[in-house]
């Protein structure tokens, strides 16, 4: 595991993409009070990991290892709790996500090259959150599936697409869904998200 | 005597209407009230008036045929402000304060329209009018298609539609996707208790209904359904169905589309009731609904019969007189008369007298009426003229009287005298077409049934089930016990016991005579709003079009906004009667979406005026603060130059190309494309996708490398950073880092799963600077810490890691710009915080950001190439890399690469060009041998990019000329006749500067 580069000093703070288009406060149509909350959720580690044929249920043990979070079997199944998450992404691709910062070196240790890769996108993705009583109805004007607790229950993930821009989606509580999305395209993902929850009102925090 | 409100109230005199209050708005200027509720088109019948539109071709006076969605005639305009909306039915506007309307296709006024004087060259504009008349004669100023363009400006005045907007709307539209296990369409008896079983049997439902409330015909038919009045029995299934969590209601919907895999668009009329939508509330809302199964329960409309003069305003269909009546509190007219070949006009004909109409007459063209409906006849006070027909109408842009005349049914024939009915309104039916066009998108073949003389739908063959008027059962009752068995077997359950509720009065007979069309003198319309009469079906027969499909494209028949939803089928019958043949052997059309007519902006949806993201770079904010001119590349902004005040483009990347030459400069290449290429297989991998060896490259070393496609042409090229032994950063252009990693994906998918590869995109991961110059190598001294860079430590092609400003970075000793050179990678979240401290690293030194322009200017005073020469049509050998092509292994494209055609010495190769006239060159300029300005031709070749070069104090270009290698030395021209830049220019090698690459070694 090579490109994951040590940490900077402690003082350094890491910027958001989302700069002058995050606007702490309420906005929108707010006659029946905020329909969803939006924040930006900086976790330090986002890392993603890929076990070749058959290596899957080690995988699946060593993220548990390492996180504590037990995913279950197969595509699209996840994990949130604790300030964690894991998600499966692919056929034998997940994510695995961290407060803390040595998430990646961790598993550099316990993925050896037999059974997989790591791949540090701690600083390729954003996350965005939303989270509120109208959450899948914003969501479901960018995405073309389906966010019903039935069909996308809490804990499991979905890779999709917003026309260009690439998202994996976890269900992170009943109400709240975490978005990883490129971080180049967050900026105008934002504003995107901001735009469709203008119906419903939104809180930033 | 006009059409006006009733003075009766409530359920059967106005249940959508709220009598309590007023409504304000403007028809061509002049102010109307109506109630909340109304649509425009009842408000203006309430308000006497039944002049609302002007036909199509003839300028005829028309005015509302229908009530609801099939209405051909009464289009009108609808502003906003600046923005209009043409063609819309006014039997679909719903009315609200400050709605502003106007009519359509008349001048100067809709009560005196200059354009009606084409009715009196009738004949004229017969069916093939453009056809025949605008084919141009064959010789002389007007031959061929010249012709029809002079004569087209005067055709589109006359005839047409209502004028589209040319002003940009400050509005919403709004994209929405759904899923659900049921999706019911029409919401009458039929859908209402589908949605209701299904949702029972633990279906996720959703119910649309394009109409703004829920029932569908509950709402007029007067009908007692469970002891209750229809609408009210209809009302509490709604609000039972309302408190659900498994069903989602939505009104105002019409679901215009039925795609594969149960894929069905549907736009919702959010705000179009409203004098303004709320905040964030959109216009429209085009909904992509994915359902398990589809209900369709689209019922019925009702199709007006053919006779001279049914045009004119007045002449209406029978159930939307008793629609108007009974949802509306409007009357249609003061005295009534009614023409039918079926018995459901007869209830109409009573709900409009216990309204408050008096009716005249009841014409039949059946000579024995069944007892149940001479009753009926007798209730409502009508005399009964069976065994007639209506042969024509009288009043000038209003109905005064009708002209009746003895018909036989049978033999299709007029006797007897003639006899005039006074009337101001004339209702008709013609019988009931299912509204099947659902399910014939769905792939469904229509079936005529000759009994109820309507295409029906066929068994279900894809994802839906049908109810009621929609399968051809046009009773209360049947829909009921349709729409509860659809309801199950959509949701899968088992059928239960299920009682079905009574419903009084008992129905009548469903099946009209086969009689669609009165032959007797004047004009007789088919298609209303294509202005389609029945003389022109048949001068398309006599024409030789016998075929459906060419008689719906010569005469336009059903091709307008209304898509032929009244005139399809007496239409299909007049052509048959023509042929001499049944119905079901001349066929019938298919529909395609939409069902009607859909918002252009709910298509486009939120992409107005935001059509793609910005992608934007780490380090994007300071570029911006620093006065960097931005530039798109792709979905990419990067900065093209950092002008300074009073800067040309020109000047600016001059003054950046010296310096980065002279001292050094640092451009943002975070945009490149990045991809992790890990596994114990990755360095196979890439000696099979790469033409080079990359299995033989150090740990933290770099190598340049070129890709080609399968065909042997030049795909992409970039360096690729070994950072373990399993664990290699590639890098890629900037525009085709996507192409690039789907190639990556569909090798390891398909070609090779056995290899253990994982590539993933981490250009977002890295924020990159390439810091260049003589002075490169003393700056980034001045701040990394923890790793030498010097020449021993940091060789040419070398990788270290150390810290910037407390960062860690990686370091990779490469150049584009022909410097000695360094491309510096950290963490994208401390881009900008490691660009800075180099930034301020460099001022000592005199450090410069530069831009594209100079960025592009380096690299074609070096040669190098980029997607301007990688552009898909050129090979390895004619971008002088054949030194790249390994002969110890095989590479993707290596197969094909030496093809005769891709070795040819002729092919487009890579040269330089020097302006010798020392004036700017131009992209795609053409190079040409010799110069004809007044006849540019002979083309050698073309400029691929171009720039002043400050090195060599010359305008130069990189250009593709045919065996341009062998050219080298000689002069030739450029040839831009589009920017009239023509000059001569001498081909050169394509390394312009430094070619031994010293200054870049060091």
């Amino acid at each position: 595991m090579a490109d994951k580069l040590g940490t900077p000093d402690v003082e350094i703070e890491r910027q958001s993409p989302l700069g002058p288009v995050f606007q702490p406060g309420s906005h929108g149509n707010l006659e029946a009070g905020a329909g969803v909350a939006l924040s930006e959720v900086q976790p330090d580690s986002i890392v993603q990991l890929a076990a070749w044929p058959g290596e899957e249920k080690k995988l699946i043990a060593a993220i548990a290892a390492a996180t504590g979070l037990s995913l279950p079997d197969g595509a699209g199944g996840g994990v949130a709790k604790g300030g964690k998450a894991a998600f499966g992404v692919a056929p034998g691709k997940f994510m695995a996500v961290s407060e803390d910062d040595d998430l990646a070196v961790a598993f550099a240790d316990a993925v050896p090259v037999e059974m997989g890769t790591v791949t540090d996108l701690s600083h390729g993705r954003t996350v965005i959150r939303i989270e509120g009583s109208r959450a899948e109805w914003v969501l479901s004007k960018l995405f073309a599936i389906d966010f019903s607790p039935t069909a996308f229950p809490t804990g499991s993930a979905r890779s999709t697409v917003h026309h260009e821009i690439f998202a994996q989606i976890q269900r992170s509580d009943a109400e709240q869904f975490d978005l990883y999305v490129f971080r180049s395209f967050a900026r105008s993902f934002w504003k995107v998200l901001c735009h469709a929850a203008e119906e419903v009102g939104y809180v930033v925090k | 005597m006009s059409a006006r409100r009733t003075d009766k109230q409530g359920r059967t005199g106005g249940g959508r209407i709220d009598r309590q209050k007023t409504v304000r708005f403007t028809f061509d200027g002049v102010s109307y009230s109506g109630h909340p509720g109304d649509t425009l088109a009842s408000a203006m019948l309430a308000n006497g008036v039944t002049l609302l539109g002007r036909s199509f071709k003839y300028h005829r006076p028309r005015g509302l045929l229908s009530a609801g969605v099939d209405e051909p005639n009464a289009l009108v305009t609808i502003l906003r402000g600046e923005a209009r909306e043409p063609n819309i039915p006014a039997t679909m506007v719903e009315i609200h304060d400050g709605l502003t309307v106007v009519s359509q296709n008349r001048s100067p006024s809709l009560a005196w329209d200059f354009h009606a004087l084409n009715q009196l060259g009738g004949k004229l504009l017969a069916a093939g009018f453009y056809y025949k008349t605008f084919m141009g004669p064959a010789i002389g100023p007007l031959k061929g298609t010249r012709f029809w363009m002079f004569c087209e400006h005067f055709i589109r005045r006359a005839a047409g539609l209502g004028r589209a907007g040319t002003v940009a709307e400050n509005i919403r539209y709004e994209r929405m996707n759904a899923f659900c296990d049921v999706l019911v369409v029409g919401s009458g008896p039929a859908g209402l208790t589908a949605a209701r079983a299904a949702s029972d049997n633990g279906a996720n439902v959703i119910l649309a209904e394009l109409d703004p409330h829920f029932g569908g015909s509950a709402n007029w038919s007067g009908e007692e359904i469970d002891m209750k009045p229809a609408a009210d029995w209809a009302e509490a299934i709604v609000d039972e169905l309302r408190g659900r969590q498994n069903v989602r209601l939505l009104p105002r919907t019409t679901v215009w589309g039925y795609y594969d895999g149960n894929t069905l668009a549907a736009i919702e009329r959010v705000s179009d009731r409203k004098q303004a939508p709320a905040k964030g509330e959109p216009r429209h809302r085009y909904w992509t609904i994915r359902a398990r199964k589809v209900v369709l329960a689209t019922g019925a409309l009702e199709r007006p019969l053919v006779f001279p003069g049914n045009d004119r305003p007045g002449v209406m269909l029978a159930d939307a007189g008793r629609r108007y009546a009974s949802e509306f509190g409007v009357l249609p007219g003061e005295r009534i008369a009614l023409f039918t070949n079926n018995d459901s006009a007869y209830r109409a004909a009573l709900a409009l007298k216990n309204a408050g109409a008096q009716i005249a007459a009841i014409v039949d063209v059946r000579a024995e009426p069944s007892e149940a409906v001479r009753a009926l006849a007798q209730a409502a006070g009508a005399e009964l003229l069976a065994g007639h027909a209506v042969i024509g109408t009288e009043g000038g842009k209003a109905l005064s009287s009708v002209t009746v005349q003895r018909f036989d049914a049978d033999g299709k024939r007029l006797s007897g005298a003639t006899r005039a009915i006074q009337a101001d309104c004339l209702l008709m039916s013609g019988g009931w077409s299912p509204v099947i066009h659902l399910a014939s998108q769905a792939g469904a073949k229509p079936e005529w049934d000759s009994a109820k003389q309507a295409f029906l739908p066929p068994a279900p063959t894809q994802g839906w089930l049908g109810a009621g008027a929609f399968t051809g059962s046009f009773s209360t009752t049947g829909a009921i016990a349709e729409g509860h068995a659809a309801g199950v077997l959509a949701a899968g359950g088992k059928s239960a016991p299920f009682d079905l509720p009574g419903v009084q009065p008992e129905p009548l007979d469903p099946d009209p005579a086969p009689v669609f069309e009165i032959r007797a003198e004047g004009k007789s319309f088919v298609d209303f709003q294509h202005d389609v009469t029945a003389d022109d079906v048949r001068l398309a027969h006599r024409e030789g079009f016998v075929s459906v499909e060419h008689l719906k494209r010569y005469t336009t028949l059903g091709m307008a906004t209304d898509q032929g939803k009244s005139s399809n089928v007496p239409g299909l019958a007049i052509m048959a009667d023509a042929l001499g043949k049944p119905i079901p052997e001349v066929g019938t059309t298919r529909f395609r979406p939409p069902f009607s007519a859909v918002s252009i902006g709910s298509i486009a949806g939120e992409r107005y005026g935001d059509i793609k993201p910005d992608r934007l770079t780490p380090i994007h904010d300071w570029h911006v603060e620093h006065g960097a001119t931005l530039y798109s590349a792709g979905l990419w902004h990067r900065p093209q130059i950092y002008g300074l005040p009073g800067e040309t483009v020109e000047q600016a990347y001059v003054r950046e190309v010296k310096a980065s030459r002279s001292t050094a400069g640092i451009v943002d290449v975070s945009t490149l494309g990045k991809i992790a290429v890990q596994g114990p297989d990755a360095a196979e991998f890439l000696d099979r996708v790469y033409t080079n060896l990359f299995s033989t490259l150090p740990v933290g070393k770099a190598r340049y490398g070129l890709m080609l496609r399968e065909d042997g042409l030049a795909f992409d090229d970039g360096t690729t950073w070994r950072l373990g032994a399993n664990d290699f950063l590639m890098t890629t252009t900037t525009a085709n880092a996507g192409k690039v990693m789907q190639h990556l994906e569909y090798f390891l998918d398909v070609i090779w799963p056995e290899l253990r590869v994982t590539v993933t995109s981490v250009t977002d991961q890295w924020a990159g600077a390439a810091i260049g110059g003589p002075k490169a190598r003393e700056i980034l001294a001045s701040c990394v810490e923890g790793t030498a860079v010097d020449n021993a430590a940091l060789p040419f092609m070398g990788i270290v890691h150390g810290k910037i400003a407390g960062v860690p970075v990686m370091i990779c000793r490469l150049s584009f710009s022909g410097e000695m050179a360094f491309e510096v990678y950290c963490g994208s979240g401390f881009g900008t915080h490691v660009w800075q401290a180099l930034i301020e690293a460099g001022k000592p030194f005199g450090l410069v950001p530069y831009g594209l322009e100079a960025l592009g200017t380096m690299r074609i005073e070096k040669g190098h190439v980029t997607g301007a020469e990688i552009d898909g049509r050129t090979t390895a050998r004619d971008l002088h890399l054949d030194w790249m092509l390994s002969k110890k292994k095989p590479f993707i494209g290596s197969a094909m690469m030496d093809r005769e055609g891709l070795a040819e010495p002729t092919r487009l190769q890579l040269v330089g060009i020097v302006a010798l006239d020392n004036r700017p060159l131009n992209g795609g300029a053409h190079i040409v041998e010799e110069l004809d300005q007044d006849n540019p031709h002979g083309s050698i070749g073309h400029v691929t990019a171009c720039c002043y070069s400050p090195m060599l104090g010359k305008y130069i270009a990189l250009a593709l000329v045919k065996g341009g290698s062998a050219l080298l030395g000689t002069r030739a021209f450029v040839s831009d006749p589009l920017r009239k830049r023509f000059g001569p220019v001498e081909i050169v090698s394509n390394h312009f500067f430094d070619p031994e690459g010293s200054r870049m070694h060091g």
